[in-house]
């Protein structure tokens, strides 16, 4: 069968310590294959060395290259698109028509064929209506889709995909999963999708590589194996029953009448809603009916009309120095929290004004040894990957320890073993320090054993849940 | 009007002006201007921005000439006075009736700049309502860590630049991705042509103003 090939492949970013040594691989033509692997191991950068953007944008190649049935990748320009992990960064223009007249100009296409090009590249996504919105206006997931619009119009043999669904809500996941079938089956296109969440892929994936970080190999998956690494995240196809709020549990932030709204977008119409202290609350709901928005509401960066109330005070009256003292929020951007240069500098950092003494430089320690962050100490917290800024990110905040933390998308880009290590960490910090938890999560794999309430967000309303 | 002709046009009239002192030439130079935002549908909430914003530098210029220069020359004191409201009014003729694409896109496609150039600037142009943003997180991260970074903090700004460093890198990645490859020729969907009139226009008008600014007072 034919194949894409990655020959002889070792690659470093520093000298003498090789993320891949001697690698080979042969990714089928035509065909699904997803690429796992824990956070670290170099998904994003085997990605990035298809696409031809490593080593010119990072990282040293000593040896192999990569070919197409026999033909050098280097030598052929356009045959591969890539789309990448932060919906934003990866476009040029204003617009999603202007970025696809971008695209196919960089293609060569006569202009008199671009209009056709670009409706059905837009109507293959469903998306039509995004066209002539400003990007800066469009939800994470609104942005993927574009970028996958993108892909379509650029129509390259080989499309690679760097955790496309980190931002995603599970709808417009499931949406896009069968487009890219429908890409393979009908366009015969060879997809390589590097994804931590795997499930929904069990059907589709037609191989799956498991990058192995000790060994420095990548293998294709046996049956068995591959069977197993399924079987992991079986428990969310069932759902689990959640409880509701009690009658004794007490409000710590309370919304009344509260009207948000995103460039005159009503998001949410709360006459009355609380979320409760102490407890972990999970809130779900689709891209862009603004989850996030709610959060900056409640840290007051982002205007509203009604009523928020901190422990029956109106955050309103509350200086924002103060205010930051008593909820924390974890950005859904990693690199956003971050103030300082190497791990250790944000550690002290983040220990210098805390606000509870729970972590203990025994426990940080111990903390950063359980997230595998213990060896990076003296890095650039910029050079970990995505995974691990986020870890580290989540225990920067659990030291500082707000009594309310707000958490968005805490488990973005988190491998499965990861994840259930910082579910801990959130879970042992918050009854320690008394911390009431909410948290956004479109990744619901494992998650109902950790967190106390659901709510979901529809229809612009906030309600509790009984199952998730 | 070509975008890029426009800028050629307004960047000659401002170098003109600033070496003569005709007062009508000045005044005849703001009215057109204002005739030309308000044909090109500008709100009037912008054109009071622009009689507000100059209005304090032209002032000092007025009054430094008027009271405190050793002739007290009451015309020259308008001419500079009116030259702030010329160059305000002229740029904005230009600024508010183009966009940064059709710029772009003209620069490109007429006088040759190399589509990195063009494509590049157009990408960081498009991100800057998001740098005001990344400002605010940053200042918001600190106060989560119980920091105060205030306006003229050298960490505030160490953050900014880093933040604006890895945009860059990830935008150039994203732009090769999307198959832009430097230096290989492109197709054009917009085709920006300069044309007859766009040179008629250019020496029309320039010639035009010479009249009034040579001979009128």
């Amino acid at each position: 069968m034919q194949s894409l090939n990655v020959n002889n492949l070792t690659f470093e970013y520093k000298e003498h310590s090789s993320i891949f040594q001697n690698v080979n691989i042969a990714f089928p033509l035509h065909r699904f294959n997803l690429l796992v692997g824990p956070s670290g191991s170099g998904k994003s950068t085997l990605l990035k060395i298809i696409a031809g953007l490593y080593p010119q944008f990072g990282g040293q190649l000593i040896t192999g290259d990569v070919t197409i049935t026999d033909v050098n990748l280097t030598t052929k320009k356009h045959q591969v698109a890539m789309l990448f992990q932060n919906p934003n960064q990866q476009f040029t223009m204003n617009t999603p028509r202007n970025e696809l007249i971008f695209v196919l100009e960089n293609l060569q296409v006569d202009p008199t064929q671009m209009d056709a090009k670009i409706d059905a590249a837009l109507a293959f996504v469903d998306c039509a209506e995004l066209a002539n919105r400003n990007f800066n206006t469009l939800s994470g997931g609104e942005k993927q889709k574009v970028a996958l619009a993108v892909i379509v119009a650029m129509d390259s043999p080989v499309i690679l995909l760097d955790e496309p669904f980190a931002s995603v809500d599970p709808t417009a996941r499931e949406y896009l999963l069968t487009k890219l079938t429908k890409l393979r089956d009908e366009h015969h296109k060879t997809i390589i999708l590097a994804e931590h969440d795997l499930h929904g892929y069990q059907s589709i994936a037609d191989q799956v590589f498991q990058i192995n970080p000790g060994a420095n190999n990548i293998v294709p998956l046996e049956q068995t194996a591959r069977e197993n690494l399924f079987n992991q995240f079986k428990s969310t196809s069932s759902t689990a029953t959640i409880s509701l709020p009690a009658d004794i549990d007490e409000p710590v932030i309370s919304l009344i009448n509260v009207e948000l709204k995103q460039q005159d977008k009503p998001l949410l119409k709360q006459a009355e809603f609380s979320f409760f202290k102490d407890k972990i609350t999970l809130i779900t709901g689709e891209n862009g009916i603004g989850k996030s928005t709610l959060f900056n509401a409640i840290i007051k960066l982002m205007p509203y009309q009604g009523q928020i109330t901190l422990n029956d005070r109106d955050i309103k009256s509350i200086k924002q120095k103060k205010l930051a003292r008593q909820v924390g929020l974890v950005f859904q951007d990693a690199e956003d929290q971050f103030l300082s240069i190497t791990v250790t500098e944000e550690i002290e950092l983040s220990k210098k004004h805390r606000i509870t003494n729970y972590f203990t430089d025994q426990l940080i320690a111990e903390s950063l040894a359980n997230l595998n962050l213990a060896k990076h100490l003296d890095q650039v917290v910029y050079s970990l990957s995505d995974g691990q800024k986020k870890k580290l990110q989540i225990l920067l905040m659990l030291i500082s320890g707000q009594p309310i933390l707000l958490l968005d998308e805490p488990l973005k880009g988190l491998d499965i073993s990861s994840l259930a290590t910082v579910l801990a960490l959130i879970k042992k910090s918050s009854q320690k320090q008394h911390q009431s938890i909410i948290m956004i999560s479109h990744q619901l794999t494992k998650l109902a054993g950790w967190v106390d309430y659901h709510v979901s967000f529809e229809h612009q309303r906030l309600t509790y849940q009984e199952v998730l | 009007m070509n975008a890029s002709m426009k800028l050629l046009l307004v960047l000659l009239i401002s170098l003109e002006v600033s070496f003569t002192h005709s007062l009508s030439a000045n005044l005849l130079l703001i009215s057109a201007s204002l005739i030309y935002l308000l044909i090109h549908r500008t709100s009037l909430k912008a054109i009071m921005f622009l009689a507000l914003v100059p209005f304090l530098p032209a002032l000092g210029l007025f009054v430094t000439i008027y009271y405190f220069s050793p002739g007290q020359d009451l015309h020259f004191a308008w001419v500079l006075f009116t030259r702030m409201y010329v160059y305000v009014t002229v740029g904005a003729s230009f600024t508010l009736t183009s966009t940064p694409l059709e710029l772009a896109l003209s620069l490109e496609q007429n006088w040759h700049l190399p589509s990195k150039f063009a494509y590049g600037t157009l990408a960081a142009f498009n991100m800057l309502p998001k740098i005001k943003s990344a400002i605010v997180t940053i200042r918001t991260a600190g106060l989560m860590r119980g920091v105060v970074l205030s306006w003229w903090s050298p960490q505030l700004y160490f953050k900014a630049i880093l933040v604006a460093l890895n945009w860059s890198e990830n935008l150039a990645q994203a732009m090769i991705s999307h198959g832009f490859v430097e230096d290989q020729p492109r197709t054009f969907y917009r085709q920006i042509k300069v044309t007859g009139l766009d040179y008629g226009f250019l020496l029309g008008i320039l010639v035009m103003i010479q009249l009034p600014i040579w001979l009128l007072p």
